[in-house]
């Protein structure tokens, strides 16, 4: 399954030195691919760049085979979603913020609430976070909730930003659990991960891209 | 009951220099070292306004359309300048963008109240229109720079919340809805606002004046009500033409957050 989703090449500079990073990898159906290397080795920037949300120098991504430059960018973004490290926040409660997406054009599909709820108690968030201010959510809840709010957006492959960084060791295996079991659920889904926590290693159909290494070859 | 303007004098002109004075005492007295910039304000004042009273005398005199909207355009030309010179977020402003959303709006709101409002004889007569447009003009200037400045400043605030909403799909326009919304707000909060407290904290100065040249209170108010409500709707549209031909300037033509709105603020990135 080299063909599910791959990248060649993907070139890119770093900051105002211009550092230049080119890097390829695959991810195969069902896997994960675990982004790691040293602070500013371009991982954040590379997530960006495969969910276009940053554009690269020069470079090619294909998903099932097709060309990332032939699908339109809106499609391409709700497809391959990319989930910040900091969580973004917006006004009202919790369920207004997993609702939010749901009011944009490109949503087919409504929000459902029960789905919403399984998921929160996977992550141990309780039922009663919902009616609460997100404003007022602690780092690893809201970061908990804006994982939750990609996942119920059935993204087919979830980009994720080091997801279990602000988390205490239950919540934060509690989320690995939930990542695990959510790429294996259905066909056709992935997961690229920026991690520094080395126990993802452990898990079958892990892939690992060490920018760190990568880039010693080049420049 | 007296009608008509009271002439000032040379001589009566020159005893408001002793407001000046007065001025210019309070500030020695206290240290304020702001003797130098009134004495050259004063001086910039008294040249400016005396220039301007000759040249309106001859442009009256003239009537010509042509040279009325090559005026009225010079005007807006100047507004969008200072209008973006005003913008510290939107970094070096859209000078054209401003400049285009003011001609626009000015020249629509103005020719329906001068046309079809006040219709003078000739329509375009230069009495009516030059202060008429210059009202405009003062104040969707402000509109507009307070309303764009918002406009980035906001979307430099909530960067994350646009990032995600990005990915989630949206089009540039969903992303920063939020924050036009709040662009509009800001800009057209002040005229909102004037519109409230009108004939209460204040006479708004063109009815004063047209009092004081001896008009019948009742029609300068009939005329402030015009004029107001033109405002209104010329910081408006302003402000919605300038911001929708602005966000654009936000996102990369593959429709990600340029990396000029990070770099703009020092951090990120």
């Amino acid at each position: 399954m080299a063909d599910f989703f791959y990248f060649e090449n993907i070139s890119y500079h770093l900051g105002a030195a211009g550092r230049r990073v080119i890097v390829s990898a695959s991810l195969a159906e069902g896997g994960v691919l675990l982004i790691k290397g040293p602070s500013g080795a371009g991982k954040t920037t590379l997530l960006k760049i495969l969910a276009r949300l940053q554009e690269c120098d020069s470079g090619q991504v294909f998903f099932k085979g097709e060309n990332w430059l032939t699908i339109p960018v809106q499609l391409w973004r709700a497809m391959i979603s990319c989930n910040s490290q900091k969580p973004a926040v917006f006004n009202g409660t919790v369920l207004d913020n997993l609702r939010r997406p749901f009011s944009l054009k490109i949503r087919k599909e409504a929000f459902n609430l029960s789905e919403a709820e399984k998921g929160l108690l996977e992550l141990l968030l309780s039922r009663e976070i919902l009616g609460q201010e997100a404003r007022t959510l602690s780092g690893g809840e809201a970061a908990r909730v804006a994982l939750l709010r990609s996942v119920l957006l059935n993204p087919d492959i979830l980009l994720l930003d080091e997801p279990a960084a602000s988390l205490d060791d239950k919540s934060g295996s509690a989320v690995r659990d939930f990542l695990y079991h959510w790429v294996r659920q259905r066909p056709g889904r992935g997961i690229i991960m920026v991690s520094h926590q080395h126990d993802c290693n452990d898990l079958p159909g892990t892939k690992v891209l060490d920018l760190g290494v990568q880039q010693r070859g080049v420049n | 009951m007296d009608v008509g303007v009271i002439p000032i004098s040379n001589f009566q002109l020159g005893l408001s220099v002793v407001l000046v004075l007065i001025t210019g005492l309070i500030s020695a007295a206290l240290k304020l070292e702001l003797l130098k910039p009134l004495i050259w304000g004063t001086v910039r004042t008294f040249v400016q306004l005396t220039l301007i009273g000759y040249a309106l005398t001859l442009i009256f005199q003239v009537n010509n359309l042509a040279l009325i909207i090559i005026i009225v355009t010079l005007m807006c030309l100047i507004a969008s300048r200072t209008a973006s010179q005003r913008t510290p977020n939107a970094g070096r402003g859209p000078l054209l963008l401003g400049f285009v959303s003011l001609w626009v709006s000015t020249f629509l709101v103005g020719s329906i109240v001068v046309v079809l409002v006040i219709s003078p004889q000739p329509w375009y007569s230069a009495r009516i229109v030059i202060p008429i447009f210059g009202m405009i003009l003062g104040n969707s200037m402000n509109g507009i720079a307070l309303s764009l400045d918002r406009l980035f400043s906001e979307v430099k605030s909530r960067i994350l919340e646009i990032e995600a909403l990005l990915s989630f799909g949206a089009t540039p326009w969903e992303a920063v809805r939020d924050c036009v919304k709040e662009a509009l707000r800001a800009g057209m909060t002040p005229t909102i606002n004037s519109l409230m407290v009108v004939g209460l904290v204040s006479l708004p100065g063109m009815m004063t004046g047209q009092i004081l040249g001896g008009a019948d209170p009742q029609q300068a108010v009939r005329y402030q009500i015009v004029v107001m409500l033109m405002i209104a709707a010329a910081v408006a549209i302003g402000c919605l033409l300038l911001i929708l031909m602005s966000y654009k300037r936000l996102f990369t033509k593959t429709d990600a957050i340029s990396p000029a709105v990070f770099t703009a603020d020092g951090n990120k990135r």
